[in-house]
């Protein structure tokens, strides 16, 4: 942000909050981990919110008792609401889960990031070029495939 | 200030590993030919939530306070970064009255479930 005239004008390289929740709002071509970063955020912040509510409904057993679980199991059959609900929380669990492991190697472990190098033109940076990018690409693959299975055992089975 | 920033990273990536190996015990119980039974739905029957429960309330609860601390945390983290700083400690109260309420409420879920009624 930059104060200009008494008034707060936001910069084009500092644009707030909704660089979290929009890939598309720093223009770089061919940056697939801004995509991650900001699916990483948008996952993390609705399992955040879902959580809540799986704690309190799966708390049902203790708090109201067997005859009111099977109840609201007994609508797990088919596509339902509560099968929906199954599958995209096990979609966004399974993204974020699998991208974390992706950091966890990269951030945490240093793996697939590259070895440092003098810069030279184009300045192209190592860990760009480096095998987190394949980790990464695995990652959307396998949420895709897991996604999937997820939702014929949930709506199917 | 910096050593609770390193603390709050390390808190995160340590939750983090322990989550990879709940979470996905938390799903694969929920894969209907692993259970021996023919749908997901079968999965949640009363016998086998409340087996798990009995059988794995230890796990359970560590599953759930080591949930509610990544994602609180990680909330913190989020809204500390879009606020800049400025909130930070009604952030963090908030982010830490959000995991003692969770936390104690799955915890409630394993001591205090109800047996099964007689017969099913």
């Amino acid at each position: 942000m930059a104060e200009k005239d008494g008034k707060v004008k936001v910069l084009e390289n500092r644009p707030g909050w909704i660089a979290s929740i929009n890939p598309w709002v720093l223009k770089i071509i061919n940056n697939p981990e801004r995509t991650a970063f900001v699916l990483h955020r948008i996952t993390g912040l609705l399992m955040a919110l879902i959580i809540m509510a799986h704690i309190y409904v799966t708390g049902t057993p203790a708090r109201v008792g067997w005859e009111a679980w099977a109840e609201e199991i007994s609508k797990a059959h088919g596509i339902t609401p509560v099968t929906l609900y199954f599958f995209f929380f096990a979609g966004i669990a399974w993204y974020h889960g699998l991208n974390g492991i992706r950091l966890l190697l990269t951030e945490f472990f240093g793996v697939c990031i590259g070895k440092p190098e003098k810069p030279k033109p184009p300045y192209e940076a190592p860990s760009l070029k480096a095998c987190q990018r394949k980790l990464l690409y695995l990652v959307f693959l396998l949420w895709g495939v897991l996604w999937a299975l997820t939702g014929y055992i949930v709506f199917f089975k | 200030m910096a050593r609770a920033s390193v603390r709050q990273i390390w808190l995160q990536y340590v939750t983090a590993i322990l989550l990879i190996f709940l979470l996905t015990w938390h799903l694969v119980i929920r894969v209907p030919w692993l259970r021996g039974v023919n749908s997901f739905a079968e999965t949640l029957a009363n016998e086998k939530v409340y087996h798990e429960i009995t059988a794995y309330g230890v796990l359970l609860i560590i599953f759930a306070w080591t949930v509610v601390l990544h994602a609180f945390n990680g909330l913190r983290t989020i809204l500390l970064e879009w606020t800049s700083g400025k909130y930070k400690g009604l952030i963090t109260a908030l982010a830490v009255i959000l995991i003692l309420v969770f936390g104690s409420l799955a915890t409630y879920t394993v001591v205090g479930v109800k047996p099964l009624p007689s017969g099913g």
